[in-house]
């Protein structure tokens, strides 16, 4: 194990549970990853091929070993075809977490999900609508109904298009139908993504990449889209609120409870289960000063954004949270949970709580939600949690939590401008806003801990770029400290205005990895308002610090919507230089858009600050050549 | 003479390497059975990892004194004259680690194995694959190694390309390219991540 701390993440929170997990014999993330250096260079390359049996084979890059699998695939289909594979995972990901929610969204309408309910019956009238779903009149629990079957047909084969790509441009939904990239079904994409990557389907290195944008584009205006509208349905559209953030959210004093995950179906109950005075009684009576739940993750996001509820950290920080010993019970749902949790856990009196059907892990008792449940076991959980407040022992809480305010939705982002998104386009107009930006994605141990989206949010608003962020960029840059009003000190002059009038942060926290595509509406709908498309927007995306498939989905559907899209770590590509240079620069005159990879996060800022002056420069707006 | 030569900067750290040179000392010679085999055999040849990530196959240089060799008390080391290949004797190996402390490589190891007494651990080393050769067959490691880091071939054949390769590249006015263009731009991006770790910290 390494003594290093600061070489591996730049929290305080981090480098002191790494030093108190060092002690505890607690091994992490980083020491696996160091374990496993070197890694395999042709996976790396994206030059192994494990489809099928006649394999596995691989590629050698320096040309003078094999160059075709067996099957005859040559390093460019190879590489394609796994690339493929890791947007159709990432997109089944996140619909799949999308069709959870819209099963729970018919099980209200049945009455057959107790505890449950419809808490913002006006957005579920709105997207009705856009479902064609007849409201007027109607009972609300009747539209529910009818609305879930509307979306369970997105899902499958019998539509053309999906419904809600109407909210896009109609220049970008244009450009899909000419490249003929238009998604049909969410499912049917994945699946068919799937087949054209059997061997001896597609072998055509370009038709399969494009097939792995509409499948992308599936997740960003099927699955993950329907996921985003279906949990503001349920639980409530996101409005701001303060909270806190950081490992010192915990407290020495409650009954600690951790969500951790990405689907809020499980974490709303447990959330309500935590509220009920009974409970909160009970923790009273063990000594405790009450009950205090907080996240990890994106399941905690998606409490933060809604209940302001506090997070402890981001997805590098979920084991070295319970090297705390002050967790009586982590209750996980699924995506992102790394499979070491139980065993670390095991260390302390935790508990650990898996809930979902089709999520196991070692070392987790596993206690099983579904809508007609969940009220009634969230409650016999937190209870456990309770009891088990006796069993701590030594706890750690090394620091003091960090202010910051989440839960900008679309809506109240709108609200805060007053109705439209006029006073955002004057500012861009004006120059006094550059442009905006979204930083995405995960952590990943190979990147230095919080640093990709720390240090690209902060050159971001010094260059007058409004930020917005999700997932786990969006907990970075809340313990840094940008997500309070007064970070508009960092902010450059045009955006220190805006915000400071508005009262806003420079970094807006817009939710968890489903909700990007409150980014992706937000992009759709300053492109309406100019009668332009998204590719002609001053805007970009940012993902320095990614790892999972669900982050190449979400950057595929990004560049397919004309977002310009840079990332940190390099995907496995490099072993087709035909792919490289498609991503990075064929794809322009495809979609609009390119990738770029950039490991340093200062580098990033340029590239992107450029692409938006290049931007602002077309649309006739005033510019600055870098 | 053919034998095995490293050419580090083709290594790709995909670990065949490791796995193959264990599978042939295996008592079955068969991956799938190997890894079910008491005592688990070992690899002879080891990935080392650079400053950037990047991976190193070590392997004993079959070195001429050999140090090994020096050090050895009981005298279980010895050399084959014919193919110059280094040899420890299992049933001599008295286990007491003088050979280790002189290898200047770090190549021998310390571990029961198929071709030692049960129970007794010994000294073990590559043997370049002789029961192989014996055969007819190149050493494991160089078999599975797609990415031509590991080659069997005559020094000087080895030793010619390498100075071709030197000499093209000062080729006034002609860009030939070096190596993998793919391979290049991957090392890139990483020694660019590590020392943006470098510089932020």
């Amino acid at each position: 194990m390494s003594c290093t701390y600061h070489q591996q993440t730049i929290t305080e929170d981090g480098q002191l549970l790494l030093k108190k997990a060092q002690t505890d014999q607690i091994e992490t993330v980083w020491d696996r990853h160091q374990a496993q250096l070197p890694q395999c260079g042709y996976c790396e390359l994206g030059l192994s091929c494990r489809n099928c049996i006649m394999g596995p084979c691989r590629v050698d890059p320096f040309g003078e070993g094999p160059q075709q699998g067996v099957c005859g695939a040559d390093a460019d289909i190879i590489v394609a075809r796994n690339l493929c594979r890791m947007i159709a995972a990432g997109a089944a990901s996140h619909s799949d977490h999308g069709r959870d929610l819209v099963e729970v969204l018919a099980n209200v309408a049945k009455g057959q999900a107790q505890g449950y309910a419809i808490r913002d019956p006006e957005k579920l009238k709105k997207v009705a609508a856009e479902y064609g779903v007849e409201t007027l009149g109607k009972d609300i629990l009747v539209i529910a109904g009818e609305l879930a079957f509307a979306m369970q047909e997105d899902f499958g084969t019998r539509i053309t298009e999906l419904t809600l790509l109407k909210r896009a441009p109609a220049k970008r939904r244009e450009i899909w139908k000419n490249v003929g990239i238009t998604p049909r079904g969410i499912d049917r994409e994945t699946s068919e993504m799937m087949h054209r990557t059997h061997m001896g389907v597609d072998n055509g290195w370009q038709s399969l990449l494009l097939q792995g944008l509409r499948n992308a584009l599936s997740d960003g205006w099927g699955g993950s889209l329907i996921a985003s509208e279906v949990s503001d349905i349920l639980f409530g559209t996101p409005s701001p609120k303060p909270t806190n953030v950081n490992a010192g959210v915990l407290k020495k004093d409650q009954v600690n409870i951790v969500v951790h995950g990405h689907n809020p179906v499980v974490s709303e109950m447990i959330l309500m289960a935590s509220q009920s005075s009974e409970l909160i009684q009970l923790a009273e009576s063990k000594g405790a000063t009450g009950i205090n739940l907080a996240g990890v993750c994106c399941t905690g996001n998606e409490l933060l954004m809604r209940h302001g509820i506090p997070m402890a950290g981001n997805h590098l920080m979920t084991e070295l949270i319970l090297s705390t010993g002050a967790v009586e019970m982590m209750i996980v749902d699924y995506q992102c949970i790394m499979p070491s949790l139980g065993k670390v856990a095991s260390c302390y009196h935790t508990r650990m709580i898996s809930t979902s059907d089709k999520a196991r892990f070692p070392g987790m008792e596993h206690r099983e939600f579904h809508p007609e449940n969940a009220e009634e076991l969230a409650k016999a959980l937190v209870q456990e949690a309770i009891q088990n407040f006796d069993n701590r022992s030594r706890i750690y809480l090394p620091v003091e939590p960090v202010k910051a305010i989440g839960g900008f939705s679309v809506e109240s982002i709108v609200g805060a401008l007053g109705g439209s998104v006029a006073p955002l386009l004057d500012a861009i107009k004006a120059g006094k806003i550059r442009g905006a930006a979204g930083i995405v994605g995960c952590n990943n141990p190979k990147i230095l801990h919080d640093y990709g989206h720390v240090t690209l949010a902060r050159r971001l608003i010094e260059n007058d770029i409004l930020v917005v962020d999700t997932g786990c960029a969006a907990i970075a840059t809340a313990k840094a400290g940008f997500k309070m009003p007064d970070a508009i000190q960092f902010a450059g002059p045009g955006l220190k205005d805006v915000c400071g009038a508005l009262g806003i942060p420079p970094v807006l926290h817009l939710g968890s990895c489903v909700d990007n595509v409150r980014i992706l509406m937000l992009a759709g709908a300053l492109a309406n308002a100019l009668n332009a498309d998204i590719s002609d927007l001053p805007i970009a995306g940012g993902a320095p610090e990614w790892y999972s498939e669900k982050a190449v989905s979400i950057a595929a559907y990004f560049v397919a919507s004309g977002v310009y899209t840079v990332l940190g770590p390099m995907p496995p590509i490099a072993g087709s230089l035909n792919v490289v240079k498609l991503l990075t620069e064929g794809l322009r005159d495809v979609v609009g858009a390119v990738f770029a990879v950039e490991p340093d996060p200062e580098k990033s800022a340029i590239l992107i600050r450029r692409h938006i002056e290049e931007r602002r420069k077309a649309l006739g707006l005033g510019f600055h050549t870098l | 003479m053919n034998q095995v030569i490293v050419h580090p900067e083709r290594c790709v750290g995909c670990m065949q390497c490791m796995a193959a040179c264990a599978t042939a000392h295996s008592r079955t010679r068969q991956l799938f059975s190997a890894i079910r085999e008491t005592p688990l055999p070992r690899s002879r040849i080891h990935l080392g990892t650079g400053l950037y990530a990047e991976g190193f196959p070590n392997r004993c240089r079959h070195c001429n004194p050999a140090p090994c060799m020096l050090a050895c008390l009981p005298g279980a080391i010895h050399r084959d004259m014919q193919t110059e290949t280094v040899y420890v004797d299992p049933d001599r190996c008295i286990n007491c680690a003088s050979c280790a402390m002189a290898c200047p490589f770090g190549v021998i190891r310390y571990h029961e194995d198929a071709s030692a007494p049960p129970k007794k651990a010994v000294a073990i080393k590559c043997d370049n694959c002789m029961e192989r050769q014996q055969q007819e067959r190149v050493p494991a490691c160089v078999e599975v190694c797609k990415s031509g880091a590991l080659t069997f071939e005559d020094n000087s054949k080895a030793l010619k390309r390498k100075t071709d390769q030197v000499a093209q590249s000062i080729s006034a006015g002609i860009d030939v390219p070096q190596g993998s263009p793919s391979f290049t731009l991957l090392n890139t991006i990483k020694r660019a991540q590590i020392a943006v770790r470098h510089a932020a910290v």
